[in-house]
């Protein structure tokens, strides 16, 4: 009897991807496509560009396929891919200059007063935001964040850590609530 | 990272994805985007091939067989031989008078020319792959 792709695990549909599978291809997309995006979009890609990019990560994941040895998970191998093309993107556009802080901005809670780390990423700065998100979200070393940014080491991590404290303090649990443990609102 | 850096409630955020209510036309996008990608290539193989074939087609009608003067047993076979290699060597001919490349003679370049020509064009189709491949890395 034929596995269905629902139960297939991401290591056995990347092989059979690697092998031309458009199917189970498709079938990571669906599972880790809203994270890569989600992902793009935290390291401060509007939405058409997050999309942009993470469609090309898809499709060079797609053809490099072979190369996932199931060492991480899939979505950790797609997000750095995509985290490389975005940093790539930026890099050629010369963007990441602005340091506008938004210092005064309301603690990040929605109105049902749930946590919301988009939210509180904006009151970061472009490259704070960039690093924090490279570090946390794409899984990267500070030194392979330094490479990839150009930036020395030291600055990388000054901007993960004041990066850090500025979301500590935005997500500052409501009435004891401890972080992460309410429904993200995204 | 460093540990006092590491901080589990920021990791689990990180980790959630987001839902996208538009998670469907983005599937549906790159489905048509590998498709694409991968017609684009069939056409490309598949005319590579083609210029490949007449090529190497044309350098074979451009060698004098011989199999009709030789000493080859049944000289019919030789003589339809070589009437089907000229019948060949003409279609190819109209074709590329067709295509305006009536001038092309490949037959008539020397070995070491033909050798260059395949050389450069490794030559260049090696540094299109390591420009890739750097940008890639």
């Amino acid at each position: 009897m034929t596995q269905s792709l629902v139960d297939r695990h991401d290591v056995e549909l990347a092989a059979l991807a690697a092998a031309g599978g458009r199917q189970e291809f498709g079938e990571l997309v669906r599972r880790h496509g809203s994270a890569v995006r989600g992902l793009l979009r935290r390291m401060g890609a509007q939405a058409s560009l997050a999309d942009d990019i993470a469609q090309d990560a898809f499709i060079q994941a797609f053809e490099r396929c072979a190369e996932f040895r199931g060492e991480g998970t899939f979505a950790a191998w797609v997000k750095r891919i995509a985290a490389r093309l975005y940093i790539k993107r930026v890099a050629k556009e010369a963007r990441y200059v602005a340091e506008v802080e938004n210092e005064d901005a309301a603690p990040a809670t929605d109105h049902a007063g749930l946590v919301d780390l988009d939210e509180a990423l904006k009151a970061l700065s472009e490259l704070e935001r960039l690093c924090v998100s490279l570090c946390h979200g794409a899984g990267m070393a500070h030194p392979e964040i330094a490479t990839a940014l150009n930036l020395p080491l030291g600055t990388v991590k000054s901007h993960v850590k004041r990066g850090l404290d500025k979301l500590r303090a935005r997500l500052q649990p409501q009435a004891g609530q401890p972080l992460g443990s309410t429904q993200h609102v995204g | 990272m460093s540990a006092d850096e590491f901080d589990p409630d920021i990791e689990r955020l990180f980790a959630r994805a987001p839902q996208m209510p538009d998670a469907a036309l983005f599937i549906a996008r790159l489905e048509q985007k590998l498709q694409k990608g991968s017609r684009v290539r069939f056409l490309a193989l598949t005319l590579a091939g083609t210029i490949g074939g007449v090529v190497a087609v044309r350098e074979t009608m451009s060698v004098n067989l011989g199999v009709s003067e030789g000493i080859v047993a049944g000289n019919a076979l030789g003589q339809g031989i070589h009437s089907v290699s000229l019948n060949t060597r003409n279609a190819i001919q109209t074709g590329l008078d067709q295509l305006g490349l009536a001038n092309l003679e490949l037959g008539s370049m020397g070995g070491m020319q033909l050798f260059w020509i395949a050389a450069g064009a490794l030559i260049v189709v090696a540094a299109a792959g390591v420009i890739r491949l750097s940008q890639d890395v």
